[in-house]
């Protein structure tokens, strides 16, 4: 009987055995790569955290009127010199509150929930409470950071907490 | 002079698949807790908490070198 090698083996000259080997190893080189990412990521944030520490707010600025919110309204408002978007908030009981207005998760926009007390972020049904901007519940991994808010005489003023 | 390299290529190809699925796991493992670290160092470091981003760089540095190490007793491919 004539055997003949079929063509296809021709065409693909790679034995099984060899395949599956070489694909474990590739897996296993990757799964170093993956390794060597991770640790240079986790050496930015520790560069970034050690070299260039963030800025906190420094000194008193004014936000608006006091009768320009409300109760249970909000304001945003920037800090003249940045963008990071702040939100002011009337609460029920009289109170007024400032905290950043990104979520601590992927940054949407937080708004405030008139009549619960509570922060929402849409995105991913975020909580968040505005008496502390500590997480009620939802992914979001970090409190809400916060301004400390003083009324004088009819002006809200904010400094850094 | 012998090495496990070469002993380890002499040995029963079954051995192979063995070797493979153990370091493989090991270096998942490593993996997974390099993730950990870099998400905890980073939410700390958010967090105003910067003491915890160094010893977690560390660690996963370190973690990288063992995983870098492991790679030399993979199994070689079998030859015809
Ligand atoms: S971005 Fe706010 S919950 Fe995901």
């Amino acid at each position: 009987m004539n055997e003949k090698i079929p063509d296809w083996k021709n065409d693909f000259p790679i034995s099984q055995a060899e395949t599956t080997d070489v694909t474990r190893r590739q897996f296993a080189k990757f799964l170093c790569l993956v390794s060597g990412g991770l640790a240079t990521g986790s050496a930015f944030v520790a560069a970034k955290s050690a070299l260039f520490p963030e800025k906190k707010v420094s000194g008193s600025h004014r936000v608006c009127n006091k009768n320009d919110v409300p109760v249970g309204g909000t304001r945003p408002f920037v800090l003249e010199g940045s963008t990071t978007p702040y939100i002011l908030i009337h609460l029920e009981n009289g109170e007024f509150k400032a905290y950043e207005q990104k979520c601590t998760h992927l940054s949407c926009a937080v708004f405030y929930k008139p009549g619960t007390g509570k922060l929402e972020c849409p995105c991913h049904n975020g909580w968040f409470d505005a008496m502390t901007g500590e997480v009620v519940q939802g992914p979001p991994p970090r409190p809400l950071p916060k301004l400390e808010v003083e009324v004088k005489g009819e002006d809200i003023f904010v400094t850094g907490a | 002079m012998s090495t496990f390299r070469r002993a380890q290529s002499q040995a029963h190809p079954n051995k192979t698949s063995t070797l493979m699925l153990a370091i493989i796991m090991l270096l998942i493992l490593n993996v997974t807790i390099q993730i950990w670290l870099l998400y905890n160092g980073l939410n700390n470091a958010l967090d105003h908490n910067p003491g915890i981003a160094i010893p977690a760089f560390v660690g996963s540095f370190f973690i990288f070198l063992i995983n870098c190490g492991l790679l030399y007793y993979l199994p070689k491919g079998r030859k015809q």
